[in-house]
């Protein structure tokens, strides 16, 4: 039997503890110490979503709407994902990535003020959240709660983003680390794909610059599914993902750091450092094609 | 044999996973407070677990025309967590060090650049814990 790849560590831990029990040399308070010791090598490795010793943040999808909503593009509901997707999916990796999706689907509605496509949303997450044991971010409740607060945005997309937090924090703490960045890897592609998604968007300089500025995000998601994800049915997303790292990794960028400035009062620091990104039509429309491609991959 | 190795493991990652939800979740809780009505928390649940001068680093992309509220808890109360950013180029943002320990910090972004945050317990508070990352951000 395969074990994940975040198990080994526990699993020395009781390989050790297991021999030890068979006849190991009897130095019982040698043992007690090496056994806490081990575990907390152990908790190290295996509770932590990290990479390296980093964590990684992956660029919220709620901005990525404000962005495209900023950029004055029309709201097309047909470019978000089918909500009965989920009940045919079989994969656990697809419907995480799915479930990812969904959430940046609902961000983009939500901002365009679609409230009855956002508590669909919603209702379709629930039971995709069901079906990856996640019932206790995506209950009733918060149902309830974003159907009295429709008209509300700013409480919706709370709403979701501290649901998603509390999904994140439970898959985090029951070793699911693989489960939380497929999540994340859903949500991100999806985002590009709605920033992408218009090609009136590819006039609008900020909202492309946003696209380029995702460099550091597409090699973060990689290393973070590289080291957590050993789904076979995942393993075309990761070479899905690779070459759009490769079509990242042309975009130029600058940066010039500028002494920040600090409102002590307001706990509130300003950082004025200067940057850019160069990202050409071609190199826009290679990223896209191949963000459509991974998203097709998810929801095939 | 496979069943005498896999009870304990099972109940050691059972016990290791307890520990972690037991240690982290009330700071969590406690966290969640810092990012206020006024702030959309980002969906991700960031934290370590530190024993001793062990640093915790946590990569960020900050976007350009956004305010970020980042709060670090550790322990049973406020000021147990250290925070610094970094740019790249591993200049100093900002660190919490120069404001006693201030659990929460915002952080107003004119351009968008890549930071590291880096946590550490304050030794003279804690010895070891769970540290713990939230970040929201407003339009």
């Amino acid at each position: 039997m395969a074990l994940p790849s975040s198990i080994h560590p526990a699993f020395t831990i009781g390989l050790v503890l297991a021999l030890a029990a068979c006849g190991g040399p009897e130095t019982p308070t040698d043992t007690a110490t090496d056994a806490t010791l081990a575990t907390d090598t152990a908790t190290s490795e295996t509770q932590l979503l990290q990479v390296g010793g980093k964590v990684f943040s992956i660029p919220s999808p709620v901005q990525s709407a404000y962005a495209i909503r900023k950029a004055g593009l029309k709201y097309q509901q047909n470019v978000t994902a089918p909500l009965d997707k989920g009940e045919t999916m079989t994969s656990k990796s697809s419907q995480a990535m799915l479930l990812g999706m969904l959430g940046a689907d609902m961000a983009y509605v939500t901002v365009h003020k679609d409230g009855q496509r956002a508590l669909a949303t919603l209702q379709a997450i629930e039971k995709l959240g069901g079906k990856l044991e996640l019932s206790n971010a995506f209950d009733r409740a918060l149902l309830e709660r974003f159907k009295s607060n429709l008209s509300s945005e700013d409480s919706l997309l709370r709403f979701s983003g501290t649901a998603f937090r509390a999904a994140d924090q439970y898959l985090k703490d029951n070793d699911r680390n693989d489960v939380s960045s497929l999540v994340l890897i859903g949500g991100w592609v999806e985002s590009l794909h709605l920033t992408l998604a218009d090609p009136a968007g590819f006039k609008d300089q900020a909202l492309m610059d946003r696209v380029g500025e995702q460099r550091k995000a597409v090699n973060d998601l990689l290393e973070l599914m590289s080291a957590v994800v050993t789904d076979e049915s995942a393993a075309p997303v990761l070479k899905g993902l690779k070459e759009l790292q490769a079509s990242f990794s042309g975009i130029t960028s600058t940066y010039a750091f500028e002494k920040p400035v600090t409102d002590v009062a307001q706990r509130t620091t300003f950082i004025n450092s200067k940057s850019s990104v160069t990202i050409s039509a071609d190199q826009l429309a290679d990223i896209a094609a191949k963000v459509s491609a991974i998203r097709s991959m998810i929801l095939a | 044999m496979r069943r005498f190795l896999l009870t304990p493991l099972f109940l050691i990652a059972a016990t290791v996973t307890s520990n972690a939800q037991g240690l982290c979740a009330p700071i969590a809780d406690r966290c969640e407070r810092h990012i206020t009505a006024q702030y959309i928390p980002d969906g991700q649940f960031y934290r370590a677990l530190l024993q001793g001068d062990e640093v915790a680093e946590f990569d960020m992309t900050l976007f350009g025309g956004s305010t970020y509220r980042v709060a670090a808890c550790s322990g049973d109360s406020d000021g147990l967590l250290l925070f610094s950013v970094f740019d790249k180029d591993r200049n100093l943002l900002f660190t919490n060090k120069e404001h006693s320990s201030a659990p929460y910090w915002d952080l107003a972004i004119t351009n968008t650049l890549d930071v590291t945050v880096e946590a550490s317990l304050d030794p003279s508070k804690a010895g070891s814990g769970c540290a713990v990352m939230l970040v929201g951000f407003k339009k």
